[in-house]
């Protein structure tokens, strides 16, 4: 193992990328690309539910109710006179949820609790929900019973909040590591892949394999050039994330850093590997769908992989995304160290040793095989 | 060096089979220090096969193969600075200047910055592509990017050289001065194995070898296998074209 040689492997793979500048342009926007694309439309904070209020019972609490109703940003409340059908509010009136307070709600809310158990009595509140989109629904029922327990004392449980990790989080402060694994992953495997490929096209590969340069020298040549590569994305990704979209980072940038070049050594023997199954550039393409959906659909990135149903949950496990985005969130959002993630550190690093160890295993046998 | 006072490159009873197919079928050949040795026949006859075998980049079903004693592949790491090998394609990096695809080929070698500027210089000259190292290789014409590929292969200034096919697309002119440099190198001391199916070409070769169907139809300095084909013919055999149709039992006693 020779540094001079890995210097040299590496030195050649940026210098090919430099004179690429559309490949080099699109390494570089693509994770601008992805971040605002994905941070506007998946922003995850569902704003603006047309929400018909009818108060059929006029007291204070029923007024404290409204007040908490309208501070909520994820609604936009218009108070109706009592009487209107609530389905054909839905249907005709373009509200997608009716919350209608019948009268006698606050007599029966108060009696509930002069009388306790002995009574059957209880504040009744009618909502009506379409239900045609469960996360407007969902939005609306949370919204709903925040301001039925921000009704304090006298409320029916007294409910503590303790906000662990931080302040808010939002979805795309978690989403920002994700990003930045996938932007990794992806443009280290399927480059790391279409470069071999084309080496061995071009019958470069050839002179390499007869040259001094070791199959570990060659793997790491590529590992050092896309490390550096994968270093750059991130910090686009970050600075993308806390200028346009405020992204609130909680841990330290170097651990991410570390598990964002890890994560990319990782791909990088995935993309040797992919490369002993492929002869020609046509045929690696294939293989970036097959890459790309899984890390995409089932990592965690989306939707938390309980979302996902229980017979494909165990393929997110043999995603490799699926740890960098646990690890990448815990040292990010979370603010704590890799190893406080086992399972997504221990991930990472698994995938790393692997891909690399079969990636060496799989260039020895190309090299000598028929071709 | 070579081991031994061994040739620099041999092979013995090699055999290389591409499923039924008989790539090289029991060949056997010697090249000594110095020699230019000409690999001549057509297209298919499995000069490739042999030259790759001879690099260590495929091993052979059966027999052995040498370079410099050392037998390919299992002790190529002995040899792997030691030769240089021109593969058929025109391998050079194509998104690459002409400058940085030495500069590569240099590096991994263990050559410094400073070493390579000079040898870059040097070939470029010999090559006529002098105050072109700025320019891509995808931007040079099939010609100059044979040079190219030629100069990769020499810039480590190895000793034993394998070049399939450095000459072929060329033109008359360039081809010429392709073997005015073989010949300069052979001079130094260099061993070259160069295949070819221009036939014309054998008659600059020191020693050539026709290759026919995997193993060698007949072996000898370009003015032996002349009388040879002429005492089988009967005739004077002056062209190395028919040279070849005769060795090979493609025509027989000068019957047309
Ligand atoms: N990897 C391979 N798999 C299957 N067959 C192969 C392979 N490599 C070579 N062959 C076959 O072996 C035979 C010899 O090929 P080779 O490339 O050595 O010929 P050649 O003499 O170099 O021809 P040319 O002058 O056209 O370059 C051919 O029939 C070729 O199809
Ligand atoms: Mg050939």
């Amino acid at each position: 193992m020779k540094l001079h040689r890995i210097g040299a492997m590496a030195e050649r793979v940026l210098r090919q990328l430099w004179h690429d500048r559309r490949v080099l342009a699109f390494m570089l926007l693509l994770p601008a690309f992805a971040m605002i694309l994905f941070g506007y439309s998946f922003s995850g904070d569902i704003r603006g539910v047309r929400v018909a209020f009818v108060d059929e019972d006029k007291t204070d609490l029923t007024a404290s109710i409204l007040e908490n109703l309208q501070k909520d940003e994820a609604l936009t409340v218009r108070v109706l006179a009592p009487g209107g059908d609530p389905e054909r509010l839905l249907l005709d009136g373009g509200y997608q949820a009716v919350i209608r307070i019948p009268a006698k709600f606050t007599s029966l809310y108060y009696a509930h609790f002069a009388m306790g158990v002995a009574t059957s009595a209880q504040g009744r509140i009618d909502l009506t929900l379409d239900e045609s989109d469960p996360q407007i629904a969902a939005t609306v029922r949370k919204s709903l019973a925040d301001a039925l327990l921000k009704l304090g004392e006298g409320g029916p449980v007294d409910v503590q909040v303790r906000d662990l990790y931080g302040v808010e989080v939002r979805f795309i402060d978690s989403f920002a590591p994700a990003i930045m694994g996938m932007v990794v992953a992806m443009i280290s495997t399927v480059l790391t892949l279409l470069s071999i490929v084309r080496e061995k096209v071009d019958g470069t590969f050839a002179r390499v394999w007869v040259s001094p340069v070791r199959r570990g020298e060659f793997i790491l040549g590529y590992v050092l050039a896309f490390g550096l590569i994968a270093l750059v994305q991130s910090a686009v990704v970050l600075t993308i994330g806390s200028l346009v979209f405020h992204i609130v980072i909680n841990g330290s940038i170097f651990w991410a850093f570390l598990c964002v070049i890890l994560f990319a050594v990782g791909s990088v023997g995935l993309g040797t590997l992919l490369s002993a199954l492929a002869q020609t550039e046509s045929q690696a393409v294939v293989f970036f769908p097959l890459v790309m959906l899984p890390s995409v659909l089932l990592s965690g990135m989306m939707w938390p992989v309980q979302a996902i149903p229980a017979v494909l949950r165990p393929l997110s496990y043999l995603v490799p995304l699926t740890y960098s985005n646990r690890v990448l969130r815990a040292v990010m959002v979370k603010g704590l160290a890799p190893w406080q993630e086992p399972l997504g550190f221990g991930g990472v690093l698994a995938f790393v040793v692997l891909t690399v160890v079969a990636a060496s295993l799989v260039l020895r046998q190309r090299g000598r095989s028929t071709e | 060096m070579s081991r031994e006072g061994a040739p620099v490159f041999s092979a013995k009873a090699v055999v290389k089979t591409f499923g039924t197919l008989r790539a090289v079928d029991g060949l056997s050949l010697a090249v000594e220090a110095g020699e230019i040795y000409g690999l001549v026949g057509p297209s298919g006859s499995g000069k490739t096969t042999l030259m790759r075998m001879l690099c260590g980049l495929t091993p052979p079903t059966a027999g052995e193969v040498r370079l410099l004693g050392y037998l390919m592949p299992r002790e190529r790491r002995a040899v792997e600075e030691q030769f240089g090998y021109m593969p058929q394609e025109r391998a050079v990096y194509r998104d690459l200047s002409i400058g940085e695809n030495l500069l590569f080929f240099g590096q991994i070698y263990g050559m410094d910055r400073k070493r390579i500027a000079a040898r870059t210089a040097q070939l470029l000259e010999m090559m006529n592509l002098a105050d072109r190292s700025r320019q891509r290789a995808d931007r040079l014409s099939g010609g100059e990017r044979q040079r190219l590929s030629l100069a990769c292969t020499l810039i480590h200034e190895a000793d034993a050289l394998l070049l399939d096919e450095p000459t072929i697309g060329l033109d008359p002119a360039l081809r010429a001065e392709f073997w005015d440099y073989f010949h300069q190198l052979s001079a130094q001391g260099r061993t070259l194995l160069v295949s070819t199916h221009y036939l014309h070409e054998a008659d600059r070769c020191g020693r050539v070898g026709l290759m026919q169907r995997g193993h060698l139809a007949a072996e000898g300095t370009p003015a032996e296998l002349k009388s040879r084909a002429a005492a089988l013919s009967g005739r004077a055999v002056p062209d190395m074209e028919d040279v070849f149709l005769v060795l090979t039992g493609a025509r027989q006693g000068g019957a047309q």
